[in-house]
């Protein structure tokens, strides 16, 4: 290059157009331009192949490990294994599961996944004395918990010193178990730790109350003595859940 | 590469193996899927739709909700959507065989909708939402579809499909009430119907944390 | 060359045949008409697209504007934007590029350029037909594919005669050699029609049962980026960074290896837009895997390129062309190289369903194609009306304008995009608070969407002043570097 600002490098490749007369015909940006572009034959770098070569291997074991093994049935790579499609194996239902489950399904709402609620609407669950036992001066049990679940609460409720003036819904549509199920979720999640609550027992509250149409209220609540299921000699002990079942899956 | 017939079978091969694989396949393998028998009900899964539902996903087609909204559920760990209460399972092919036009969709501008239709069950919940959706979730970005709506006088007796409850700058004034023009029903009928809650062979739900 | 030998079909020694200045003017010439009517038509659909995106940007951000209106709601503005910039813009802009393009290197003129104008004017009727039905709600909400089934036969029929009068010019070219720029126009050029007619066929005009569709919208609208726009945007950059410094290609077997792996990859791309979504696992690995060979074709050009500008940089201080090109191909670069990311699942789990992926698509559309095609017309318009561009001044506010837009835009798409999509995934999070994190960014893009607007508005104005007043007094070139001008204004602007 003769000077860095001379992007005239190459030579002109246009069959001297001074001497031909057609030029006038043709504008000036056309005869200004260079030739048309070609090709160089640089090699491709080595490093270049190499790399290409690394990343076609690690797409085989790629497509090996999440191909599902290439079924029409198979929709989570992570399920299965080579060996056959989505097989499903049976398992004990736990109750904390299926508690969380249907939790996400009806509770969430209000009650967040995280189950500390909404700040001056809805309840926290965490801790609360109206989940887990708080201590003597604690007058909710776990038959005050079941009633509210069965026939709802309204009116002005205080959880861990705070008031709360909404209305939850009745959810007396859900099963027994479904219910004793939610319960048992939400009493051994977030840091709660208390025992199961069984479906016999939901059975007994409903049975108890089936005259009752209107949701709880606390004052009405309060009347009624507290009782803890692992106290109730009449219920029989429920199965203790298995902690955590591992998941079903077939080595992938 | 000077020859041109040699350049267009290479074009054509590589196009080919790619149109095999995405386009062929599925037209042979996902477009002819059947509905299974519910040993419970005696019905079938997914459940059939009602006429209204199939008539809002026309409505919801033409005001474009899926630029928005998606409708699928997702595997965890890759999501946390059934941690987050989208659905209790991943999406799969056999939940859309009831779509026209199955709204997957790209965007969560605003919430997955594959099962709008169990987290909210209140036909009238959803009007006023559509209506306008600050008046029952205050920062709601959502636009509000007014147009699909019409205000008219009180003649005599409220009319049934009324909205109830309305409140903000566009509640009507006394005398006044709102009511849903077909295409507003029809696309409520249709968030109602987004139900995936049924239980699929081919989509376990997850049975462990 | 006429050797049947295979061998000779892979020889590298053939040489471009001379093409002289009066051969190029006569061929330039015959391609005025249609690539003019298709530049100006383009121009006018980008500044209408983008006034309705910037609309759709501002009504995510203030949801009570316009809302009473049923035609300008969010949900038909948004589709209406992108096919306006799509199918109004983008593929008339290539279209215009590939048939001087294609006319130059195959040197042939362009005959019966009647029919061309005739397509282009069918072209825009149908533009007009589908945005209309969007916009009265006839829209058919299949991403990309949102025109009512009563436009997209118009357009097909257009699309079909450009097609076949382009391929034809290959059939009758002169020159033996086949440049690299020419395989891109004659694969691109095969493989749209072939993509929009399947695509129509199973979605829009009989659509298959539901389960099967996202499959094959996926695949279309990847592949329109993929295998229409990448390859004319790349054609493009191929013809013009060699034509305006004046050197050849870096290497022809690079050119070759980028091809080919561009041709098998990309195709098998769509999948990735559906991860975790409701299909068979073994399509959404591939694709992952098909978008992480991505790597390949796209470094392969990205050396090319670059290693055929080294030491002419300087070249950019003068050429408006070759800024906006070389923008163009770093941004080709950027935006594989962050699809190829985005595909990976554990990323994607955080950036699918959220504004990171508009960015990326506006870093793909504008920050590569559109900004590779404003070059071209820099390039090509001069040569079609026999004028120079009345203002290097003004072409540089174009440049900045458009730059300083589409990086704000993209950086403040991709940070909302983050923390919306962390928002998502954490299961302590609200809903809500994805939104609060992208508010603050989705402002922000609103406002780039005006900076956009002023580089388009300042590009029309001077194409419009090209129309009216073609050989215009201006002599010498509009090149940027006045303080250079004897030198450059013998070369190429």
């Amino acid at each position: 290059m003769s000077s860095p600002n001379t992007p005239q490098e190459e030579p002109f490749n246009e069959s001297q157009p001074e001497n031909d007369e057609n030029i006038v015909k043709v504008h000036a940006s056309i005869i200004r331009e260079r030739e048309e572009p070609r090709a160089g034959y640089e090699p491709i770098p080595l490093w270049l192949i190499t790399v290409f070569f690394a990343i076609i291997f690690w797409a085989g074991i790629y497509l090996a490990y999440n191909s599902g093994g290439f079924s029409k049935e198979v929709y989570n790579p992570e399920l299965v294994s080579w060996q056959g499609g989505g097989a499903s194996v049976s398992v004990p239902p736990d109750p904390k599961v299926i508690g969380k489950r249907l939790f996400t399904q009806n509770c969430v709402v209000c009650h967040q996944t995280s189950g500390l609620g909404v700040a001056g609407q809805f309840p926290t669950l965490v801790e609360s004395e109206w989940v887990i036992d708080a201590g003597p001066d604690d007058w909710v049990g776990d038959n005050h918990l079941v009633r509210v679940l069965i026939h709802g609460l309204g009116g002005p409720v205080q959880v861990k010193g705070v008031t709360y003036n909404n209305a939850m819904p009745p959810w007396s549509q859900l099963k027994d178990d479904q219910i004793a199920a939610i319960l048992t979720y939400i009493r051994s999640e977030w840091g709660n730790n208390e025992p199961p609550i069984t479906s016999e027992y939901v059975q007994t509250i409903r049975e108890l109350t089936k005259d009752r149409t209107e949701p709880w209220t606390q004052k009405d609540l309060k009347a009624i003595p507290p009782e803890k299921i692992q106290e109730l000699g009449a219920a029989p002990a429920p199965a203790e859940p298995a902690t955590t079942v591992p998941a079903a899956q077939p080595a992938a | 590469m000077n020859k041109l017939p040699l350049i267009f079978v290479g074009i054509f091969l590589t196009f080919t193996s790619a149109w095999i694989g995405l386009v062929a396949y599925p037209t042979l393998n996902l477009a002819n899927v059947e509905p299974i028998p519910d040993e419970e009900t005696g019905g079938v899964l997914p459940p059939t739709t009602s006429g209204m539902a199939i008539a809002g996903q026309k409505v919801y087609a033409s005001a474009g909700c899926m630029y928005c909204h998606s409708q699928q559920v997702r595997w965890a760990p890759l999501s946390t959507d059934i941690a987050k209460g989208l659905g209790t399972r991943q999406t799969v092919a056999r939940d859309y065989i009831r779509e026209k036009v199955a709204f997957l969709g790209t965007m969560r501008t605003g919430p997955d909708l594959s099962n709008i239709g169990v987290r909210q069950t209140d036909a009238n919940w959803h009007h006023l939402h559509l209506f306008e959706p600050r008046t029952v979730t205050e920062w709601s970005i959502m636009p509000s579809y007014r147009y699909l709506y019409k205000t008219q006088k009180i003649s005599g007796q409220p009319s049934n499909d009324a909205i109830q409850g309305l409140r903000g700058p566009h509640a009507p004034k006394p005398g006044y009430e709102v009511v849903p023009s077909v295409d507003a029903k029809a696309l409520v009928a249709y968030m109602l119907s987004l139900k995936k809650n049924y239980k699929l062979p081919e989509s376990p739900e997850p049975t462990a944390k | 060359m006429n050797s049947p030998s295979l061998l000779s079909t892979i020889n590298p020694a053939t040489e471009p045949d001379k093409l002289d200045s009066v051969e190029r003017a006569e061929i330039d010439a015959s391609t005025r008409g249609p690539v003019l009517l298709f530049f100006g038509t383009a121009i006018f659909w980008l500044l209408m697209g983008s006034l309705l995106g910037l609309i759709s940007a501002w009504k995510i951000t203030n949801p009570g504007l316009f809302d009473s209106i049923s035609w300008l709601t969010f949900g038909r503005l948004r589709p209406a934007h992108l096919n306006l910039v799509a199918y109004g813009w983008a593929v008339p802009a290539a279209i215009g590029v590939g048939l001087w393009l294609t006319a130059r290197l195959c040197r042939v003129p362009l005959l019966h350029a009647k029919l061309l104008i005739s397509s282009a004017i069918v072209w825009n009727l149908g533009i007009l037909v589908g945005l209309s039905g969007i916009l009265i709600g006839d829209g058919r909400s299949i991403e990309w594919l949102e025109f009512p089934a009563y436009a997209t036969p118009i357009l097909f029929i257009a699309y079909a005669c450009i097609s076949v009068w382009t391929i034809i010019m290959f059939r009758f070219r002169k020159s033996g050699h086949i440049y690299v720029s020419q395989w891109y126009l004659f694969a691109a050029f095969l493989w749209f029609p072939w993509l929009y007619a399947t695509a129509n066929i199973l979605l829009v005009w009989q659509p298959v049962q539901g389960p099967a569709q996202g499959a094959i919208n996926w695949w279309y609208a990847h592949n329109v980026l993929g295998l229409w726009f990448t390859p004319i945007g790349l054609a493009a950059a191929y013809y013009f960074i060699p034509k305006v410094i004046g050197r050849p290609i870096h290497s022809y077997y690079l050119s070759i290896l980028g091809f080919w792996s561009l041709a098998l990859f990309y195709s098998w791309n769509g999948m990735h837009h559906l991860i975790g979504g409701p299909f068979p696992a073994w399509m959404v690995s591939a694709s992952v895997v098909a978008s992480v060979m991505m790597f390949i074709p796209v470094i392969t050009t990205a050396i090319n390129h670059h290693m055929t500008m080294k030491g002419h940089f300087e070249a950019l201080n003068w050429s408006p062309t070759l800024r906006f090109i070389v923008f163009g191909a770093v941004s080709y670069t950027v935006v594989s190289l962050q699809g190829t990311f985005m595909a990976i699942p554990a990323l994607n789990s955080i950036t699918h369903f959220t504004d990171y992926t508009i960015g990326h698509a506006h870093l793909g559309l504008y920050a590569f194609f559109t900004m590779i095609m404003f070059g071209s017309m820099y390039y090509i318009v001069p040569r079609l009306v026999g004028g120079e561009w009345p203002c290097a001044n003004l072409i540089r506010w174009h440049f900045w304008l458009s730059a300083v837009g589409i990086i704000l835009m993209v950086g403040a798409l991709t940070l909302g995009g983050l923390l919306q999509g962390l928002a998502l995934y954490d299961v302590a999070s609200t809903f809500r608070s994805s939104i609060e994190f992208a508010t603050p960014f989705r402002v922000l893009r609103g406002i780039s969407g005006f900076i956009l607007m002023g580089g388009q508005l300042v590009f029309a104005y001077l194409f419009v002043q090209m129309l009216l007043k073609p050989g215009s007094q201006k002599k010498s070139p509009a090149h940027f570097d006045k303080s250079d001008n004897s030198s450059n204004d013998s070369v190429a602007i």
